[in-house]
């Protein structure tokens, strides 16, 4: 009788988990809410280009109503293109990104960590590049097939910093895998640790799309080159993934490189703006370089400082120096 | 009136297609991009694939060679759309229709492809900035 | 040499001709057989040397005419051949194009619009015609009048195959860009498109034909004085300088002078005109290379130039305000003190950005030495405009055929021996610098009296008008046979001969230099929009837009490898 009982009271602790999981990836810090914040942040970054460049901007729910509006647009997909992978690309992408802003906030919020989750998530970080070339090169379009080539080529430029700059933290944080640890342990105010934020906040530039490493035209911010087959409900799931990237990213770097998400909701908002400031600010006072400078500046000045970093961190991790 | 065409109200993406037109029209369409007239408070964006585009806007007599590329824009532009003829070539050839090139004017060409489609006159030689910012936003109010 | 000397050596040739006819002191016709056609061309063009300016086909009803203009820059004179071209069945001539490369352009137009075959033409193929315009249908043959020269078009449109006439008709379109309906952008790559190699230019072939409307058959069924409208809008930063062309040769063909006060209103208008249009390039020619803050500054500034003409002529770029006989609209005297006001803010704004090109290291390391125009090929090509006085060739009509009030004010031709898109940039903004003293003495001189006298008849008979565009020479000929309209009008806009240049400037020079080599010669807006790149070993096309960013990515590359650290341009 009792094991009756108890089997069934963990049937519904179980039915209570998954419930509970569908509502924390869809809503909360899921889909819905990962979707409203990164659409006022891409707001965010409109404005203030905005204002830099003398003018007076979009409204607050601009980004709302594009989002909107490329939903009830007609999707035209070409004739020559890879259906499947055309119509997947963009979904494989959303996905990514809503899987990588879940688990970022859960661990943030909850601290339900696990060894190698940063593991996962530089995995989950590669998903919408690898999306968005796979959705060009699927375009069966020869101006997209120009931006595929230049994405790739950017991919592989920054991807590789940007482990190794994960790399120093974990060597600081002495081999530790779990986010919510590194989080806690790494000490934001070393050198390396700068050395490898300053590294790790250009390839998330890089990565957003955001001048001076954006590939397709800085006018358009959808990419006429990746994109410019894609058109209504698929442009919008590009969009959406866009302007996830905007809260997963920098939240990423917040809890590997600046100590995560606390001490108080106030100080993690604080610094996800930082980033959000310090990226807009990248943006708008630098103008566009050639995929051939990219690559130099990540394979090489990056490569230079990042290995300094590394070395500062395991002297000081042997030397007991914490500010190294 | 659908969420669709109140949804392109609010976020209506321009893309420019010039089908022989003296450039006087297309200097003050950039003009009206520029960040004097800041277009982007409407949610107006210049797009470069008709595509991505809810709006066209088409300056120019509409010349033999170019009307077949009209032709091509208006069927890929993703519908909804609605199509601003910009300036006095554009709204009804004017001084060409003689011309034996000219193959417009512009409105019967796009009538051609779509019966139903969504037609603007923004008439002027060239019509001024303001006009056009105007033409654009009295027209998408009263869809 | 002066007139006489050039009267002189113009009747070696005379064997060559059936007659000389000296219209007026500065219109020198001769006249020849279409046999003779090469030998006297070659005379006029190396000899002598004379500039080549254009050509026009004419159907005259028992022959076909062939008139090669040419312009002697020293004392202004035009110099035209006309060739008579007796067999109507089957009308050809000699082409010159073998050693005038400017020809090359204009023979090809008259082969299309006449059906007049250019025997020896290196290219005779199908230009400004549209590609499904049916063989055998010359629009601007006399016998060929109203719809009945109008072909119908076809209700579809068809994609045409690579094996149709059209494709044959870009050389370089090697079948790269997928056939199907879903891209767009491949007609606008057929409009310019070069082959490289790697990272250098070795080929460039053009087609126009998309801004084709037929002005020039549109002229003969306007009257005389709405003509002046029509050719206004050939293009809209010219729009003063063709009419004021056009209403020139038929005040020649009239035998009248306008009033004074309309020759300095017509200067006040068009050196307005001068430098709207050139601060747009200065902005544009800032975009490409990825200076947006110039930009952004130039369209600014513009604004108070075209808020003048507005108030002026009552539109900010399509004036309407010349006709045959003087001006329709005055500069009311009490708008004096605003516009010398204007000017005085916009020469400080102007000698401050002409002080920020000729001092950025990076503009001088990105535009020095790029698309250079040696003056050898500027003379083949026979530019004009800023691309010749960039390449050290001095001409300018307002000094050589002086038009307007231009003898009568103090002002200085800039030229610069370099020949590159710099030399080019420095020419512009000092020109608009002297296009502001010009304006000033006009307004201190402006004399008082009529601003128009009325013309009633035009007499038979032919001439040429030309007025110095803010890009270079347009040229008008009008032949009248004493009716209300013109018998044959010909206009040529300067870029018809700079654009071409294109193909000199161009081959040797880098992928990421094309588009601001191409902005050098100040085509009209949509000209520049239609580039495309073809690589032949990679089997990749660039558009506009990858150009474009390869422009300012080299600029870039520029600054990191000087190290610059540019200044803020003060936007006031």
């Amino acid at each position: 009788m009792g094991a009756v009982f108890e089997a069934r009271q963990r049937k519904g602790q179980e039915m209570t988990q998954a419930l509970l999981s569908i509502f924390w990836i869809l809503i909360f810090p899921g889909f819905v809410f990962t979707v409203v914040v990164g659409l006022l942040a891409s707001w965010v970054v409109r404005k203030v280009s905005a204002k830099v460049q003398y003018r007076v901007g979009p409204p607050v729910l601009q980004p709302f109503y594009d989002v909107m509006k490329l939903m009830g647009k007609e999707t035209l997909i070409p004739e020559d293109a890879h259906r499947i992978v055309f119509m997947g690309a963009p979904l494989v992408g959303f996905a990514g990104v809503l899987l990588l802003s879940t688990m970022l906030w859960r661990i943030s919020i909850s601290q339900t960590t696990f060894v190698g989750d940063i593991i996962v998530a530089i995995y989950l970080l590669v998903l919408p590049s690898l999306a968005l070339i796979l959705g060009s090169s699927a375009s069966a379009s020869p101006h997209a097939a120009v931006g595929t080539s230049r994405e790739m080529k950017l991919v592989m430029s920054y991807e590789l910093p940007l482990v190794l700059a994960l790399v120093v933290v974990i060597v600081k944080t002495s081999g530790n895998l779990s986010l919510a640890n590194v989080a806690q342990d790494t000490t934001v105010f070393s050198i390396s640790n700068l050395l490898a934020f300053s590294v790790a906040l250009l390839c998330i530039q890089a990565k957003l799309g955001f001048v001076p490493f954006d590939i397709p035209e800085a006018e358009t911010e959808l990419g006429s080159g990746v994109l410019i087959e894609y058109s209504g409900a698929l442009l919008a799931v590009w969009k959406l993934m866009q302007a996830m990237m905007l809260v997963a990213l920098p939240l990423f770097l917040v809890m590997v490189f600046l100590g995560g998400f606390g001490p108080s909701l106030l100080a993690g908002i604080g610094k996800y703006v930082l980033i959000l400031v310090l990226a807009i600010l990248i943006k708008n006072t630098n103008p566009r370089v050639r995929i051939d400078q990219a690559m130099r500046f990540f394979w090489f000045y990056c490569g230079i400082a990042l290995l300094a970093a590394i070395i500062l961190a395991i002297t000081g991790k042997y030397c007991d120096i914490t500010w190294l | 009136m659908s969420w669709k065409i109140w949804s392109l109200k609010k976020s209506p993406w321009v893309f420019h297609v010039n089908v022989g037109a003296c450039n006087n029209c297309d200097i003050e369409i950039v003009d009206m991009l520029t960040p004097k007239f800041d277009v982007e408070r409407f949610g107006i964006k210049l797009v470069g694939s008709p595509r991505h585009a809810d709006a066209l806007l088409v300056t120019g007599v509409g010349t033999r060679q170019a009307v077949p590329r009209l032709r091509e824009v208006y069927r890929q532009t993703s519908k909804p759309c609605v199509v601003f003829l910009i300036g006095a070539c554009a709204c009804g050839t004017g001084i060409f229709c003689n011309g034996y090139h000219v193959a417009g004017p512009v409105d019967k060409i796009i009538r051609e492809e779509d019966p139903n489609a969504i037609i603007v006159y923004v008439p002027g030689c060239p019509p001024k900035p303001e006009a056009m910012i105007s033409g654009v936003v009295k027209a998408l109010s009263s869809l | 040499m002066n007139q006489e000397e050039l009267n002189n050596k113009l009747s070696q040739i005379e064997d060559k001709l059936i007659a000389i006819e000296q219209k007026t002191g500065n219109r020198i016709f001769l006249l020849c057989e279409a046999e003779n056609n090469c030998a006297v061309n070659k005379f006029l063009f190396e000899d002598v040397p004379l500039r080549f300016v254009t050509a026009t086909g004419i159907d005259s009803d028992d022959c076909f005419e062939v008139l090669y203009h040419y312009s002697y820059d020293a004392t202004g004179c035009i110099v035209t051949l006309k060739a008579f071209i007796r067999n109507r069945e089957n009308p050809s001539i000699e082409s010159v194009t073998p050693f005038i490369p400017a020809a090359e352009w204009i023979e090809r137009e008259i082969h299309d619009l006449f059906g007049i075959d250019f025997k020896n033409h290196p290219d005779l193929r199908r230009l400004i015609l549209a590609d499904d315009w049916p063989e055998g249908v010359y629009p601007l043959r006399k016998q060929v009048n109203g719809e009945a020269a109008k072909p119908s078009l076809p209700k579809t449109s068809v994609r045409p195959s690579p094996e149709s006439p059209a494709h044959r008709t870009v050389r370089l379109c090697k079948p790269v860009l997928p056939v199907g309906p879903f891209h767009p952008l491949q007609e606008e790559m057929e409009f310019f498109q070069l082959s490289v190699d790697g990272e250098t230019v070795t080929d460039i072939d053009m087609r126009i034909s998309y801004n084709h409307r037929g002005m020039e058959g549109i002229s003969e069924t306007l009257q005389f004085d709405q003509v002046a409208f029509l050719v206004s809008r050939i293009c809209g930063i010219c729009s003063a300088s063709h009419p004021l062309a056009y209403v020139q040769a038929v005040e020649e063909l009239a035998g009248v002078t306008p009033p004074d006060r309309a020759r300095y209103v017509r200067t006040i208008i068009n050196e307005l005109e001068r430098i709207h249009s050139h601060v747009l390039w200065v902005g544009l020619a800032g975009h490409f290379i990825g200076y947006d803050t110039v930009f952004m500054w130039a369209w600014k500034y513009r604004e108070p130039v075209l808020d003048l003409l507005e108030e002026i002529a009552g539109n900010r770029n399509n004036y309407g305000n010349v006709k045959v006989g003087g001006c329709r609209e005055d500069v009311p005297d009490e708008m004096k003190p605003k516009i010398l006001h204007e000017m005085d803010a916009l020469e400080k704004k102007l000698e401050m950005l002409t002080k920020a090109v000729l001092d950025d290291p990076v503009i001088h390391a990105r535009l020095k030495g790029v698309g250079v125009l040696t003056k050898e090929d500027a003379i083949k090509y026979a530019v004009t405009g800023p691309t010749a006085r960039g390449s050290d060739i001095g001409i300018d009509v307002r000094r050589d055929d002086p038009y307007a009030a231009y003898s009568e004010l103090d002002w200085n031709v800039i030229t610069r021996p370099e020949g590159d898109v710099f030399a080019k940039a420095v020419v512009r903004l000092l020109e608009c610098l002297e296009s502001v003293k010009i304006i000033r003495q006009s307004l201190r001189k402006l004399p008082g009296g009529p601003i128009a006298i009325e013309v009633k008849e035009i007499p038979p008979g032919e001439a040429s008008g030309r007025a110095e565009a803010p890009r270079g020479e347009t040229f008008h000929y009008v032949r009248s046979d004493g009716g209300n309209r013109p018998v044959r009008h010909k206009m040529r806009a300067p870029s018809y001969v700079n654009v071409p240049s294109f193909r000199a400037s161009c081959i040797g020079s880098d992928i990421a230099d094309v588009t601001i080599t191409l902005a050098s010669v100040d085509p009209c807006y949509s000209c520049t929009e239609r580039l495309g790149v073809v690589d032949s070993h990679n089997n990749i096309t660039h558009n506009y837009d990858a150009l474009l960013k390869l422009s300012r990515a080299k600029t870039q590359k520029i600054k990191k490898e000087m190290r610059y650290e540019p200044e803020d341009l003060k936007i006031e």
